[in-house]
């Protein structure tokens, strides 16, 4: 049943090429003003993947475990950028509350998952704990950014309410505990709905990665089932430290709302 | 004194204004003044719902920065002009407060509740109505309702009675002068051309942003 890897050749990767006219030529067609980004992205994703690879191959040959904690450290950096992004009025201390949060649940479920369930030879093996450690990251940083995103929404859209359980003499947590409750339903509900239906609508990339090379196909399921598990668990654990970290800072030291809440959204 | 702030100034960027008023017990304060001189964010500055750009708040003369701010705004308690009404009955309303924690040692009354939703010509029907879906009157009704159960001693009440008709206007006034006969306690309002029957003291605070500079205190009269 193990096959290898069927090779994309300089060549063939080129032809990929044929793909990216169809995007550009619906774009072009329809005037939708996206060709600039298109190509810049095309660009970008040869280049970042290239770089990837040969920097993946050489962490891997070296298999240090200073080198590991090093990128895994950077790569939840990055994420923690990318997660608050899309909150206005964004202070840098909150990129350090989601860096913290997602470096705390991404190290501890990561280690859960490497260390007692894959349990790989060393147990530093750079092989399996960057690849495990960036799939949990990338699903922790889009339930951050979800429930962050939408704890400030509904502060904004319930200041009323909040203000009001305050003027009953409501703790800042008591008022926004309803807005928290939605904003970790909405940080984790994705994940949730994608657990019902993996399998069935779509083969999940990793487990298509281990059939494309080559791999059993009930080997790769038993790997996506940690995956599955894995990533809800860390989605819960990193929006649950996010948002219990963030909401104190809708509030000031008075444990009233914030200004920027109660204006409209610039 | 039950209740007086000195000198308070808004914070940056609002119509400025510089306000003193000493109250005691019974006294309600009317805060007067034209759109966007400041009524509102001087009620919520003394709620603790918005930050004072300078100035002292004292009750029971103790000075605001030694009382905590969430018990300050259980015993100050600021009804904004367009109160918040939550998913739910009307009851279900008039308890919410007492799930908190800060009020875990008070008991929500039904009776009294019924009792001053029938004094302000609310009938027994809204118990059981969805908050939602009642008029800007019944709700404005409702919220002085929820709050006079909080049994604050300092009611921040803006613009109570823009939302109701003459006589529910004198059913309020009625239910207000008597919740301050009790002792006590004092009310800071909102309010534009209303005679206040029922209430025995009024003093009175006129917020002019055309006098800028002028210090502004509070006057108070008997009402006749």
């Amino acid at each position: 049943m193990q096959q290898s890897v069927i090779p994309i050749s300089n060549f063939q990767l080129a032809l990929t090429v044929l793909l990216v006219m169809f995007t550009g030529g619906i774009s072009y067609l329809l005037k939708l003003g996206l060709l600039k980004n298109l190509l810049w992205g095309t660009v970008r994703t040869f280049v970042q993947l290239t770089l990837v690879g040969y920097a993946l191959t050489y962490i891997f040959y070296i298999n240090n475990i200073w080198l590991v904690i090093a990128v895994v450290t950077l790569m939840c950096y990055v994420a923690a950028r990318t997660a608050v992004k899309r909150i206005p009025d964004v202070d840098s201390n909150l990129t350090l509350l989601a860096f913290f949060s997602l470096l705390s649940s991404t190290y501890l479920v990561g280690a859960i998952v490497t260390e007692l369930i894959i349990a790989p030879k060393p147990w530093y093996s750079a092989r399996i704990i960057i690849p495990i450690f960036g799939m949990i990251l990338g699903n922790s940083m889009n339930g951050i950014a979800l429930a962050l995103d939408r704890l400030y929404g509904e502060a904004r859209s319930r200041a009323a309410e909040i203000e009001a359980l305050l003027s009953f003499g409501a703790t800042p947590w008591e008022a926004v505990r309803s807005s928290v409750q939605i904003s970790l339903r909405s940080g984790m509900l994705p994940t949730i709905n994608s657990m019902m239906v993996v399998g069935l609508v779509s083969l999940p990339g990793m487990m298509t990665g281990q059939i494309l090379g080559g791999a059993d196909p009930r080997e790769a399921v038993r790997y996506q089932i940690v995956v599955q598990l894995m990533v809800a668990a860390t989605v819960a654990i990193g929006s649950l430290i996010m948002v219990g970290l963030s909401y104190k800072k809708l509030f000031n030291k008075d444990g009233a709302l914030q200004p920027f809440v109660l204006q409209s959204q610039k | 004194m039950l209740f007086g702030f000195t000198d308070i100034i808004p914070p940056l960027g609002q119509a400025p204004f510089e306000v003193s008023a000493a109250l005691n017990e019974g006294d309600v304060l009317v805060v007067r003044g034209p759109s966007g001189a400041g009524k509102t964010t001087l009620l919520r500055i003394l709620a603790r719902l918005t930050s004072a750009g300078s100035g002292e708040v004292f009750l029971q003369g103790k000075n605001w920065r030694d009382i905590p701010a969430t018990g300050w705004r259980s015993a100050v308690h600021y009804m904004s002009q367009r109160p918040a009404l939550f998913d739910g009955t009307a009851a279900a309303n008039l308890s919410k407060p007492f799930e908190l924690r800060a009020l875990s040692s008070k008991k929500f009354d039904s009776d009294r509740a019924k009792a001053l939703l029938e004094e302000l010509l609310l009938g027994p029907n809204i118990w059981n109505n969805d908050a939602r879906t009642l008029s800007g009157g019944e709700a404005a009704r409702l919220a002085f309702v929820r709050a006079l159960l909080l049994e604050p001693k300092v009611l921040l009440l803006d613009e109570p009675t823009a939302a109701l008709d003459g006589k529910a206007r004198d059913a309020f006034y009625r239910v207000l002068g008597r919740w301050l006969e009790a002792g006590g306690r004092t009310a800071v309002l909102v309010s534009h051309a209303d005679d206040y029957t029922g209430i025995e003291r009024v003093c009175y605070l006129d917020i002019n942003p055309e006098r800028v500079g002028n210090k502004d205190a509070a006057i108070c009269n008997t009402n006749l």
